[in-house]
């Protein structure tokens, strides 16, 4: 079948099997391996995309369904070589370590600012119940989405680093 | 020593910002022109004989180009002529999910499809699943056809499992493949003198690594013939040898890229790199396998489960006379297992004048048993903390003071004889004496919440190292070497190289090169990354930096001792405007015709002795009484690191570790039926710890520096999985007087437990 997925504001018009994930179509269709696949049944979140701006698990989802719906993958997050306020606030704060896990805490911090600018403690350790990180213990990931937060409400856009 | 410009300082990881914006390939993500996806057939039976192997419909389906099976896999004899070790399935199956076929297709879904249509033909075998019946008198063995067990790998971990613990071997019972003996002194008579004795007998179960990224290899055969592995190893040189030796090519044919590798924890040392590689050879195509999450939990390689008997007796002045234990490990269907260091801990954080642990391996029908960050030390050290916290209220004693006057200090013994070097437990102790968190602890009982400690150790490890570090065209400096970044190590060897330059950290750049290219190191695991490459990386800057002066110092007419590098440039001392950039020394050396030679500095260590670490941490907990579910509401966390070069991912590695011990504590296990199905195979019936279970972690950073280590630093990966679990089961008792010996601590079970000891109290009121 044909589907037409709009991601990270470009339309992508593909050829697929009707059975595919919206994951596999966002690794192996169009090549944005930034997505991670750490279960494929819907509990580790490493596949964690916006679809409308929510935070969604695309292994939950087939590519089919996500047509018409505006899809946002990490790639998407930032222009190319700069990193976006929430992934700044993670970089200063430690919160990545093996990087497995990142990219999909990344967006759901964003998610998750976009409903609640300033969530305390709790609220953010709830928000990321769906998203399983093994290294980090979650303390800097919380440090990281706290200082995101300010980051955001101070207004700061994505900002320029040193490609190595 | 100056004072330090890069290292002591926290210091943002270099290689954060492509992990951040998804530009990090991890294997999985890397395409090549033919590539193959492979998927396993698993055993349907833990224990079975495999008859045939039917591939017809499997290969009539579009997209699958081959079902390969044991025969068709390119396997090498071993060097004294035996049959080479294959990694599929020959004959007999002896763990459910164990591989006996690989399909091979040019899609994942095509190769799952293809999986389904292959059909095997089974003989299947009784299976032996508890330690108890693999050992009971007349008991059918877990494996018809017996093979070497090696205890390779648990060497790379620490350095105590590399020796042998000498002893005699008893007769042994059936399906045990190894047994360990330690004695000291005369148990009896310790026993007889002391006044106060804790029997208790412990078991913990199996436990995955949970590492976030299955396990995964890519393997090719480049079209001049040489093997490339695109994996997530923790260990590339020893991969390459694994992989060689399967294949039966030289070392040199063979080159092992290191991935970043998507948490490891010890258990991506080697897996199904030779199986991957044997099929790529086999199809003259590049094959692609990562394990789904169901085959990760079926065919990887978890922490095995254990049950531990342990008796431990005091004076009443709170002086320990006497351990005795006896300890059964699994080791699964191949056999490996570290229960020596178990042992070493269990009987090497206290002074024991009299000390008598034997313990056994046990086959089952389980997977291979593999290392999870700090193997052994989990199980070990659950026994000997709870026992020493209830010996402590036998006594009626303080647990700190307790530990605090029999605890080990340099120079005492562990149960093998070998005396520990400097280490900094009672320091460690110490520290969290003072923090508020113990200090506090009436007050945290008042609010309905109980306080246990912990103490945790780990031996360290130790193997030689190299690494060169050159200046580029550009006039940067790169250091190369073998050891893979699990955790923020090449940021921390930046620091280090960039402390010899008078550099910032940003402008030295560390590269984990592939095999055929990088210099030696050994796998990263065992918490020796650090402190054995730090060195070879300080000595390699160091060699490099020689070498800029030696130029500058011909180029300047300056001699060298009154150069300095300030800021990228070479100058001499105290006359300003005289100088030269490293950009010019590196355009200098490498250069038609120029007669300086290029700067390439080389270091190497080869430390022997190792630097042991202890951690000791302290956990808050609140219990549901009708559920019986706990939640650790406050964690703090000292360990002595040595020296911390980068504060923050030393605290990183902290975090990490305390969740996975939270994680043995509360949540983890995986969990067989009596044929050997496992129950436990998806992330919803294992449970590891999420954000919300894991409570904000206060780290103390001890520094008792390491005689070898750069700059003091000690390995800072195991020690702070370890406490975790007794700490937490301390805490419980504290709070409730029950004394929880088998971990994980579920909802299910503290409500049993708190239940009985309701009606038990009631009955005794009745009376
Ligand atoms: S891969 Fe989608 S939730 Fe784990
Ligand atoms: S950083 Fe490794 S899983 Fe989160």
């Amino acid at each position: 079948m044909t589907v037409d997925v709009p991601v990270n504001g470009t339309s992508r018009r593909e050829e697929i099997e009707p059975r595919m994930l919206l994951v596999h179509f966002l690794r192996e269709q169009i090549g944005l391996t930034g997505t991670h696949i750490g279960c494929q049944t819907g509990q580790c979140g490493a596949c964690t995309v916006l679809i409308d701006g929510e935070a969604v698990k695309s292994c939950m989802v087939l590519a089919a369904q996500a047509e018409g719906h505006e899809v946002t993958t990490i790639e998407g997050l930032a222009p190319a070589g700069t990193l976006h306020p929430v992934q700044q606030a993670f970089w200063e704060e430690h919160g990545a370590q093996c990087g497995y896990c990142t990219p999909a805490m990344v967006l759901s911090t964003v998610a998750l600012l976009a409903d609640d600018p300033d969530p305390d403690e709790h609220a953010i350790r709830h928000a990321l119940d769906g998203n399983i990180c093994r290294c980090t213990g979650y303390h800097n990931i919380v440090l990281s989405v706290r200082a995101a937060a300010q980051k955001v409400a101070a207004g700061a856009v994505p900002e320029p680093f040193l490609q190595r | 020593m100056s004072a330090p410009v890069a290292i002591g300082t926290r210091t943002k990881r270099l290689d954060a910002p492509q992990k951040l914006n998804g530009q990090e390939r991890f294997t999985a993500d890397l395409k090549l022109p033919g590539l193959l996806h492979a998927r396993v057939v698993g055993s349907a039976y833990a224990h079975a004989m495999v008859k045939g192997v039917i591939k017809d419909a499997a290969l009539a389906i579009p997209g699958v180009v081959a079902v390969l099976t044991a025969a068709d896999l390119p396997i090498a004899p071993k060097a004294d002529g035996t049959p080479g070790e294959n990694p599929l399935v020959e004959d007999e199956a002896v763990f459910s999910g164990q591989p006996i076929a690989l399909v091979l297709a040019t899609s994942d879904a095509a190769a799952e499809d293809g999986v389904g249509a292959v059909e095997v033909d089974y003989d299947p075998l009784p299976a032996l699943m508890r330690m108890s019946e693999a050992m009971a008198e007349g008991a059918p063995m877990v494996r018809l056809k017996t093979s070497e067990v090696s205890d390779e790998e648990a060497s790379m971990h620490n350095a105590d499992a590399a020796q042998d613990s000498g002893e005699e071997r008893e007769t042994l019972p059936p399906n045990v493949s190894n047994s360990i003996h330690f004695s000291r002194g005369d148990v009896a008579a310790g026993f007889a003198a002391s006044d106060a004795v804790v029997e208790l007998s412990f078991t913990s179960q199996e436990v995955h690594q949970g590492y976030l990224e299955t396990q995964v290899a890519m393997a090719t055969v480049e079209p001049l013939g040489d093997l490339r592995v695109y994996t997530s190893t923790q260990a590339a040189f020893y991969c390459r040898t694994r992989v060689a030796e399967t294949v039966g090519v030289p070392l040199h044919r063979v080159d092992v890229v290191p991935m970043p590798v998507g948490g490891g924890f010890g258990g991506k040392f080697v897996l199904i790199e030779p199986l991957v590689a044997a099929a790529a050879v086999a199809v003259g195509r590049p094959v692609l396998l990562q394990f789904n999450r169901m085959e990760d939990f079926l065919a990887a390689n978890p922490a095995p489960g254990c049950e531990i008997t342990l008796k431990v007796g005091a004076t009443k002045d709170g002086t320990i006379t006497a351990l005795e234990s006896r300890m059964t490990f699994e080791s699964g269907a191949l056999g490996g297992s570290p229960l020596q260091i178990a042992a070493i801990l269990m009987g090497g954080y206290y002074r024991f004048p009299n000390l008598e642990i034997r313990g056994y391996e046990v086959l089952t029908n389980r997977s291979k048993m593999g290392a999870y960050r700090a193997p052994g030390a989990q199980q070990g050290t659950l026994a000997i903390e709870s026992v020493i916290d209830e010996l402590a209220r036998e006594l009626g004693m303080d647990p700190m003071a307790f530990r605090l006057q029999n605890c080990v200090v340099e120079g005492d013994a562990r149960p093998n004889g070998n005396a520990w070097p400097r280490i900094g437990l009672r320091q460690t102790l110490e520290a969290l004496e003072a923090h508020p968190a113990w200090q506090g602890r009436e007050e945290a009982r008042a609010k309905g919440r109980g306080v246990g400690i912990a103490v945790g150790g780990w031996p360290g490890g130790v193997e030689p190292a190299t690494a060169v570090c050159r200046l580029d065209a550009d006039g940067k400096m790169t250091v190369v070497l073998g050891s893979v970044d699990l955790n923020g190590t090449n940021t921390t060897f930046s620091q280090i190289a960039a402390e010899t330059f008078g550099l910032g950290a940003e402008d030295i750049t560390v590269k984990t090169a592939s095999t055929d290219s990088a210099p030696y190191a050994g796998g990263t695991g065992g918490s020796k990354v650090t402190y054995t490459v730090g060195p070879a990386v300080q000595k390699a800057a160091e060699d490099a930096r020689q070498q800029i002066l030696s130029i500058a110092a011909e180029h300047l007419e300056a001699a060298a001792e009154d150069l300095e590098i300030i800021d990228g440039a070479i100058r001499v001392k105290g006359v300003p405007g005289v100088s030269v950039s490293l950009r010019e020394i590196a355009s200098m050396s490498m250069t038609v015709g120029s007669r300086f030679e290029p700067v390439y500095g080389k270091g190497s260590s080869a430390i022997t002795e190792s630097a042991p670490g202890f951690a000791v941490h302290l956990a808050e907990v609140e219990v549901d009484e009708l559920t019986g579910e706990t939640k650790v509401v406050r964690y703090v966390a000292a360990q002595d690191v040595g020296y911390a070069i980068n504060p923050a991912s030393v605290e990183g590695q902290i975090h990490g570790g305390v969740a996975q011990g939270i994680g043995w504590a509360l949540y983890e296990g995986m969990h067989y039926d009596d044929s050997g199905q496992l129950l436990t195979a998806t992330l919803m019936d294992y449970a590891l710890p999420k954000a919300e279970y894991v409570p904000p972690i206060e780290t103390i950073l001890v520094h008792v520096p390491s005689e070898h280590g750069p700059y003091g630093a000690k390995g800072v990966g195991e020690p702070p999985s370890i406490p975790g679990a007794a700490a937490v089961a301390n805490a419980i008792r504290d709070l409730t007087g029950l004394r929880m010996t088998d971990i994980p601590i579920r909802p299910e079970r503290l409500a049993a437990a708190l239940d009985a000891a309701e009606t038990a109290r009631t009955a005794s009121a009745a009376d």
